[in-house]
């Protein structure tokens, strides 16, 4: 294998690797940029979502993007998502309404609920629903996660 | 009481959220990755097979392994296991199920481990196998183990079954089969360990039981206990599978052999394959009662595939043996449990540990029952539900505890009404199907079963909170934290949980059996007195005045003269000093002497008990026989909400995985001799899968708990899958006597 | 992860001279691709990555030909009016494939050069008389897509070719089309049986060319000659879609499998299928009052 070199934008900054092609952007992002909010739960088969990353403004599972897709592209992980030490309102959400657990799956989650709120700002339950069927939680049965993403809907329109 | 309470009942926010929410919280395999070893497991890939050899040069010569291990470098117990040490840490002799760890290899990258792996070559004999329970205990079976396939083997007998049975009006009969489950945890099993310098090892795991890891692998490797140290890292689920030192033993076993630091991550398919499973079972019950519908005779013989190894399979089995005959007040019980061997990957502790395989059975005999004597099922639950003063088969005697049940009927029964008012959306049929369930706390009669934890007063007037057994994700340290808050009188940001480490921790005992906040609650109150304690004798001593003139209130010391002086001035002056203001309790699970039924095995009887039930809705789709649930109205007791987002919680998550148990998980072996092991193939409810759910929480009190408080953590899954398949019934006359419910069992015929 | 060397394409002559060169295979979403890759099983030792190929992205039309890029996503296609008035089945599928995680990254030409029994754009595009156009360095070929899809996972896709872009006429007359899937739950789910419809009709409201195609009940999509010969030249009435829908148990030959029973899915197809023809003339008919 002839390792690639890669750079692309993460979280608003530039960011090069220089890896082995058969590299997903998760292990990229988790083992070669420490960004370890983003996990592995389903071992690449886009089945759990809680690696669950937004490329160019669409939720994608970066277990099924190569390292060397993402080259040029722009990617937010859960870690870029506060602004300026400020949670963003998702986050916020989801501590606030219990949505919780353990957390495996957290970070997925919001990060495909953001995706689904820059694009739809007041989303039905479900269309809620629908923008988190990819992301699998063993914990919470998913009614608080739903009302967190609502609750988080509603807080943005007022700040708006 | 519940009205005085301050933090108790509060809607407190888990301090963990705000670490998960930002991608900082670290689970074991996000800690710091620098010159950490990677580990691989050389997997089995049959399911019985003679080790004939292991050729291991080839892969030590890969560039990067830096080494490679089999049984024969496991220096000191070749097994491990916490009921029965049956279970190798690498195989030797034989594999007996698919998955089975058979050699490890550690190397510098991934890449190195992956060739390593590739490059060690078993010799392999491949034996009979039998996956079936019931075959299994044949005589000529493949044995998985030399002393046969009964692992273990309850048969309880009260009354006269016979002739209960002879009297009764009508006598029903039914097997009922149910799936082998994967807790399936998003964060699959991890462990990291590092050899340290002074010859001792710390160990990170994602487990229940960081105290127990620390015997099997002192065990394993020869160590005294004391020379290795457990610390839990972020927990990404549980729900009884990481009750299982596996991982850490393979782990440590790692660091011990290449002086190094290592860690081991399951993928999916490991997780699926090596790691505990709930038990599949088959349970053939017979049950007999009168015309007017009282129940009499419950006969039944169940069969649990407990898989190649022991784990918690015989105590699994106990408690499926105890709730056999539900909530249900039944004269005459005659229970044969068997605890059977077969080549499967190993069940063990889940989540209602027995509990939801026998209810599905037993509820769903109630309803079939219902339907021959055309009674209403509400009313014949009613009709025989257990009451304060009624007998178990078990012989315990209830108390008030079973006075929630009429009430959750009540709830049920306006529930139904309600549910049963909305109509089916075209061409579909709706059903409302209901469930009680009942389910123990604690670990049983004579099983160690306390909790230890420890209250620290630090400098900053803050209270550090020791907890014995980790937080799982459950919610455990905050309602820790809360009961810790409440008892000292302290705002609830004032008490900081702090992770568990069996250097420094107490030990709390395994995290499970819906006993934690019961137990650990308990203890934290005592501690919380003993911490009282400690500071007014040092205030006392400070102060230099006599101790009984002074008193504790709300974060302060009360002199004589009603002055305040706040705990952060004895706090900060006491750590200047050196003088540690601490308290440790434990909190043994009490089984009464007077009252506790001495006749049974080890870990039976429970003697608390805990009720709910459940009213659900479904929509099926006659012709496809698709089943989509639309509500689900959840009544359980708890005895006091610590916090009602976490109660919700648990209910909620357990109402999704009693979905799954009804609708859709289940790891079957395919008829390519794989086992069903991705997520791909085994579904879990997804977002979209999930009914409204309406949680009514009921309170009555438990004496003996901490502020009242019972468990919940398991409960919430009890009922659901035989409700589910009750309302299937009432939809489509279709009973399903197997889970996860088959659209084709449910489909009408074609041209039908 | 198995191991491969990795080239990317900017654009179309690139991607075909890299796939001449190396020998190796596309990946355009990977959402195939690296599920099978993770798992050590995709035949393959380079990866040409035509995921910013833009050529290959695109819904467009020339006069009455609709053309579909192979590069084009699911979310592609429900983003496309274009395609909601004259592929209103094609839509119905592409909205029930994955999450919209895979949405976002699974491409039309993947589907089909993946050949899935259960693949859940082919249906609709076989009842679209879909071409797929071939493109390799120094020739191109149109085939039809029943032509391309030869058996289960398996296409007549040579080395270093590639799927261009699949083409369709627009639909003349008043037409009705659905797509329905039954899956083992409802969110992200594979198809048990998979079913699209068209029912154009004529100008004396008979059924023209009707088209019928199932998914998951044979080695490849299929369609059934036996319903469309039921339909042909009958008016819209619920007898006679009930007889076509039984007639595609003549056409299909369902494996048992994990996710269901050959019996089961017999059924399925025929209760799937009625539905369809239902919902598809329930289309006419309301476009009719429209
Ligand atoms: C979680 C999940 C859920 C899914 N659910 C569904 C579902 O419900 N229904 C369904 O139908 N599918 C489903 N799929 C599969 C679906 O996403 C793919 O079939 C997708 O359409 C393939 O497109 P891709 O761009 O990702 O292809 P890739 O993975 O990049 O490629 C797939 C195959 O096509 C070849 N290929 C790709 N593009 C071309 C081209 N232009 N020319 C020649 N060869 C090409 C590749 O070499 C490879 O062999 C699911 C996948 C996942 C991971
Ligand atoms: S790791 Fe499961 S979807 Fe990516
Ligand atoms: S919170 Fe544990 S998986 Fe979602």
């Amino acid at each position: 294998m002839k390792p690639i070199t890669v750079t692309l934008t993460v979280n608003g900054q530039t960011r090069t690797i220089t890896t082995l092609p058969n590299k997903t952007l998760l292990y990229a992002l988790r083992e070669d940029l420490g960004l370890t909010g983003v996990k592995d739960a389903c071992g690449g088969e886009g089945e759990c979502g809680a690696c669950t990353v937004i490329l160019d403004g669409e939720a994608v599972n970066a277990c099924l993007v190569l390292i060397g897709q993402a080259d040029g592209r722009s990617v937010e992980t859960i870690e870029g998502l506060a602004q300026d030490g400020e949670l963003h309102p998702l986050q916020c959400a989801f501590v606030e309404t219990g949505a919780v657990q353990c957390g495996f799956c957290t970070p997925g989650a919001i990060l495909a609920a953001k995706a689904l709120l820059d694009r739809d700002p007041s989303p039905t339950d479900d269309a809620i629903r629908e923008a988190l069927s990819g992301n699998l939680c063993r914990c919470t049965g998913y009614s608080k996660m739903i009302a967190a993403v609502r609750r988080a809907a509603e807080e943005m329109s007022h700040a708006r | 009481m519940p009205a005085e309470l301050k933090t108790v009942g509060k809607a407190e926010l888990r301090k963990d959220a705000w670490d998960k929410v930002t991608g900082r919280a670290a689970y074991v395999d996000d800690l710091p990755r620098e010159g950490v070893l990677v580990g691989a497991v050389v997997r089995s890939p049959h399911h019985h097979a003679r080790i004939v050899a292991i050729e291991t040069a080839a892969a030590r010569n890969v560039p990067g392994v830096v080494a490679v291990l089999t049984a024969a470098d496991v220096p000191g117990s070749k097994t491990f296991g916490p009921l029965v040490q049956d279970q190798p840490a690498l195989a030797f002799d034989v594999v007996r199920h698919m998955g089975e760890p058979v050699a490890l290899v550690i190397a510098q990258s991934k890449e190195a481990a992956r060739h390593g792996v590739a490059a060690v070559q078993v010799t392999y004999e491949p034996l009979p196998a039998v996956h079936d329970p019931v075959a299994a205990l044949e005589p000529d079976a493949p044995r998985v183990h030399s002393g046969g396939n009964l692992l273990t083997r309850y048969e309880i007998s009260e009354g006269d079954v016979a002739t209960g049975l002879a009297a009764a009006d009508v006598v029903i009969e039914a097997t009922f089969t149910v799936p082998r489950i994967s807790p399936a945890y998003m964060e699959p099993e991890s462990s990291m360990a590092r050899w340290n310098d002074d010859g001792t090892l710390t160990v990170w795991v994602s487990s229940q039981k960081p105290f127990e890891d620390r015997h099997a692998i002192a065990g394993v490797l020869g160590l005294p206990e004391d020379a290795v140290q457990v610390c839990s890292a972020v927990i990404g689920g549980a729900f009884g599978g990481k009750e299982d030192s596996g991982l850490p033993v393979l782990a440590a076993l790692g660091a011990w052999a290449t002086r190094g630091t290592v860690r081991l991550i399951n993928n999916r398919h490991e997780s699926f394959l090596a790691h505990p499973k709930r038990h599949p079972a088959r349970l053939h019950y017979t049950l007999g009662a009168t015309r007017e519908g009282e129940l009499i005779a419950l006969k039944a013989v169940v069969h649990l595939d407990t898989g190649a190894y022991a784990s918690y399979g015989p105590a699994v089995g106990g408690l499926l043996t105890e709730m056999l005959a539900g909530a249900y007040r039944i004269p005459h019980v005659q229970v044969e449990t068997n605890v059977v061997y077969t080549h499967s990957p190993f069940s063990g502790a889940m989540r209602g540990f027995g509990s939801p395989q026998a209810h599905f059975a037993i509820e769903s005999m109630m309803d079939m029952l219902a339907h021959e004597l055309s009674l209403d099922p509400l009313e014949l639950r009613r009709k025989n539900a257990l009451r304060p003063g009624d007998r178990l088969l078990t012989r315990v005697t209830l108390d008030r505890t079973a006075e929630s049940l009429p009430l959750i009927l009540d709830h049920l029964a306006a529930a139904r009404a309600r549910l049963a008012q909305k109509p089916p959306a075209p061409g579909r049929v709706a059903g409302v199907g209901i469930a009680l369930g009942m389910q123990s706390m604690g670990l049983g009669y004579r099983v160690p079963d306390d909790s230890t934890n420890r209250l620290a007063l630090a400098p900053d007037g803050s209270v550090l909170l020791y907890i014995g057994s980790p937080d799982l994700g459950q919610g455990l340290a905050t309602a820790a934290e809360q009961i810790a808050a409440e008892a000292l009188g302290l705002p609830y940001d004032a008490v900081r949980t702090v992770d568990v480490d069996t250097s420094v921790s107490p030990n709390g005992g395994v995290t499970c059996a819906s006993r934690m906040t019961y137990l650990i609650g308990n203890s934290v109150m005592l501690a919380a007195q003993g911490l009282i304690a400690a500071l007014l004798d040092y205030a006392a001593r400070t102060l230099n005045v006599p101790r009984d003139a002074l008193r504790y209130e709300a974060g302060a010391v009360i002199t004589a003269a009603g002055e305040r002086v706040a705990l952060g001035e004895f706090a900060s002056r006491a750590a200047d000093e050196g003088v540690p203001l601490v308290a440790e309790a434990t909190f043994s699970f009490p089984y009464p002497e007077e009252t506790t039924p001495k006749h049974l095995p080890i870990g039976m009887p429970h003697v608390m008990l805990v009720f709910g039930g459940q009213a659900v809705r479904v929509e099926v789709d006659p012709e496809l026989g698709t089943v989509t649930v639309t509500d689900v109205v959840a009544v359980h007791d708890v005895g006091q909400v610590v916090n009602r987002a976490g109660v919700e919680g648990q209910i909620e998550g357990a109402v999704a995985m009693g979905i799954g148990y009804a609708l859709y998980e289940s790891m079957r072996l395919k008829a390519d001799g794989q086992w069903v092991d991705s997520f791909t193939e085994y579904l879990l409810p997804t977002a979209e899968d999930m009914p409204q759910i309406e949680s009514v929480i009921l309170e009555i009190p438990e004496a003996s708990g901490p502020y009242g408080v019972k468990g919940v953590g398991e409960m919430g899954l009890v009922p659901t899958a035989p409700a589910i398949a009750n309302a299937v019934f009432q939809a489509t006359g279709v009973r399903a006597q197997a889970i996860p419910i088959a659209p084709e069992v449910i489909a009408r015929p074609l041209g039908g | 992860m198995q191991e491969f060397d990795f080239y990317a394409a900017n654009t179309l002559d690139e991607l075909l001279r890299l796939l001449a060169q190396s020998g190796g295979r596309v990946i355009a979403g990977g959402t195939d691709v690296l599920v099978q890759a993770q798992r050590g099983v995709f035949p393959a030792s380079v990866l040409v990555d035509a995921s910013r190929v833009r050529e290959l992205r695109f819904i467009g039309q020339d006069g009455e030909t609709i053309r579909i890029g192979a590069l084009t996503t699911y979310a592609d296609i429900l983003a496309s009016p274009l395609l909601r008035e004259t592929a209103p089945a094609l839509v119905m599928a592409a909205a029930t494939v994955g999450a919209p995680q895979t949405r976002a990254r699974g491409t039309l030409g993947g589907n089909i050069a993946n050949a899935s029994p259960a693949g859940d754009t082919l249906p609709p595009l076989l009842t679209l008389d879909a071409t797929v156009r071939l493109v390799k360095r120094g020739g191109e070929r149109v085939l039809p897509l029943a032509e391309v899809l030869c058996g289960p996972r398996q296409t007549c896709l040579e080395p270093g070719e590639i799927i261009h872009s699949v083409a369709f006429r627009r639909p003349s007359q008043p037409t009705g089309a659905a797509f329905l899937k039954l899956g083992n739950r409802q969110g992200m789910a594979i198809a048990v049986v998979n079913v699209a419809v068209s029912l154009p009709l004529d100008d004396d409201g008979r059924i023209a060319g009707a088209r019928v195609a199932l998914g998951a009940v044979a080695p490849t999509p299929v369609r059934s000659p036996r319903a469309e010969a039921v339909l042909y030249g009958q008016s819209l009435n619920d007898d006679v879609l009930e007889r076509a829908a039984q007639a595609v148990l003549y056409d299909i030959a369902p494996i048992t499998d994990v996710r269901g029973s050959a019996d089961y899915r017999r059924k399925a197809a025929v209760r799937l299928t009625a539905r369809a023809l239902r919902l598809a003339a329930q289309q006419i008919r309301e476009g009719a009052q429209a």
